[in-house]
């Protein structure tokens, strides 16, 4: 385990070291007079300002906002591609309805129906998270449909000779079976969202920090830009292992290699 | 009236060239209740199809069963079907005690506690006990197997619908869940139809055995074992009557086979 962890920690060490050096490179180069230190700031100045956000707690409310929105965002787009899917996925009828127009409206880039949605849902909470919730949704949509699809008919079979009902063989086995291809969504769309969050904020924001980092680029203050955009960084990494942790606590039995019922290492 | 009854059962499908290819012709068979009757045929003959047809899980083409009566079409309440891909059947997502549960869990409004117990005494009943909370896939191919009939077990069926339930394990293991099985069927006298192509198999364990033809499949003969039980694993196997009903059958299939070939 101790030994795992200092492997791990090793295996990041040319990684990570390959980060400080171009922060490093930036560094000599901001200070060299290699680039206009009005655009490019030394990271240095960056991470004073950053501390100044994180010690006075002036980062939390931007934070909290734009996270919330996205928190529900996710959830509904998650939640609402997940049930569609199971439907699509199960009911045949369904899904040969719903194909055409799922496959029409999938490939629209979700950022360019924002100025529509500002139209019907303002500039506030809704559209930003109706944008969040829509991007979320497709990959979610089409993923499920898949694992559905792809639910072991021996699995469905065992269900209904105990007596199953089809709602019931949907929650129980369907639904369980269809998660690893749920979760390989998810964490597409968790990426998605972030983006979405962001520039909904941009387009029509009064708070949260895609509005931020587009209000201080205008204000010219540079440093404080770069700040958050280290702190949406830190963010999407946080967000990302906290899905990781989420997927590996619910789909252990997926992420073992069935044949030796060693754990992969991932 | 007996306990199963198969009427002139067939099965048609469209083939890919969208021909018609009869896989069933007109099967008739009765199975009285606790009997033991085994079906035995060439591979791809068809015996799986007529076991899902019987389970309710596939329709018929034509013909009739009747379950106590009544008429099969939908999975019936007495019967239960254990697949031979066990490793298939089992949900890999719940622990052994999880998937004997998942049987009854649907029907009893009862405790969750009560339902877990009788999970329990049910894998006691195939040996193990020791396994309640582990994966499926952490369990050999036998031990999977045996979780399947607990979990068959525990729905109480009247009848089993045992599809080649023992050719995915090895040959030593074979024998112990063969003598598991009639075990079990000794003390329950629940009615059990046996598909498999091992004619070992069907004459050790069976009251009588049917033999399918390759396709399109009929049945051409029903032999009665006429070998003293209880059965023992090696014992029976030297009995006169246990070679001669074996010899037949083997002499009987291998020239059909060939005759197909």
């Amino acid at each position: 385990m101790l030994t795992r962890l200092k492997s791990q920690v090793l295996d990041l060490g040319p990684g990570a070291a390959f980060v400080v050096a171009l922060l490093a490179l930036l560094e000599y180069m901001a200070n060299a007079g290699l680039v206009n230190r009005a655009l490019l700031p030394p990271p240095s100045t960056w991470f004073l300002v950053l501390w100044d956000l994180v010690s006075t707690g002036q980062f939390i409310a931007p934070l909290l906002e734009t996270l919330l929105r996205l928190a529900v965002g996710f959830a509904i787009g998650v939640c609402a591609g997940v049930g569609l899917g199971l439907l699509m996925g199960y009911w045949r009828p369904l899904h040969d309805f719903l194909e055409p127009l799922v496959e029409l409206l999938r490939p629209i880039p979700k950022a360019a129906l924002v100025p529509a949605m500002v139209l019907f849902l303002g500039i506030g909470d809704a559209m930003k998270v109706t944008s969040i919730a829509l991007v979320v949704f497709f990959p979610v949509l089409i993923n499920t449909v898949q694992g559905v699809r792809g639910t072991d008919p021996i699995m469905i079979d065992t269900a209904r000779t105990f007596g199953y009902s089809d709602a019931a063989i949907l929650w129980k086995i369907v639904f369980p079976a269809a998660l690893p291809f749920i979760f390989a969504a998810m964490r597409v769309a968790l990426g998605l969202g972030m983006v979405l969050a962001v520039l909904s904020e941009m387009i029509a924001g009064s708070g949260g920090m895609g509005f931020l980092i587009l209000d201080m680029q205008r204000s010219f203050k540079i440093r404080q830009m770069y700040a958050w955009l280290i702190i949406l960084a830190v963010v999407g990494l946080a967000l990302t292992a906290l899905l990781a942790a989420v997927e590996r606590r619910i789909l252990h039995w997926s992420l073992t290699d069935k044949s030796t019922g060693a754990k992969q290492l991932k | 009236m007996a306990y199963l009854q198969l009427t002139n059962v067939s099965k048609k499908f469209t083939s890919a060239d969208n021909r018609e290819v009869i896989a069933l012709d007109r099967i008739s068979l009765t199975v009285e209740q606790g009997e033991f009757v085994s079906i035995v045929g060439p591979s791809g003959c068809g015996k799986s199809t007529l076991l899902q047809i019987v389970a309710g899980l596939i329709p018929s083409s034509g013909g009739q069963i009747l379950l106590k009566g009544r008429p099969v079409t939908t999975p019936p309440p007495e019967a239960v079907y254990v697949f031979q891909q066990y490793n298939r059947s089992l949900f890999p997502w719940r622990t052994v005690i999880d998937n004997v549960a998942f049987a009854v869990e649907h029907r009893r409004s009862g405790p969750r506690a009560a339902t877990r117990e009788r999970a329990s005494h049910f894998l006691g009943l195939v040996g193990l006990e020791a396994q309640a909370g582990k994966y499926p896939w952490e369990l050999s191919g036998g031990m999977q197997q045996r979780v399947a009939i607990a979990r068959a077990l525990i729905a109480e069926p009247t009848i089993l619908l045992m599809d080649e339930p023992f050719s995915a394990v090895d040959a030593l293991t074979r024998l112990n869940l063969q003598v598991l099985l009639l075990s079990i069927w000794e003390r329950t006298r629940i009615t059990i139809v046996f598909v498999t192509h091992d004619v070992d198999e069907a004459v050790y364990l069976s009251d009588r055995v049917s033999v399918l033809t390759p396709s399109p499949a009929t049945i051409s003969e029903v032999l009665p074992v006429d070998v003293a039980r209880p059965r023992r694993p090696i014992e029976t196997r030297e009995e006169a009557r246990f070679l001669q009903l074996r010899h037949y059958l083997l002499d009987r299939l291998l020239r059909t086979n060939a005759d197909a070939a």
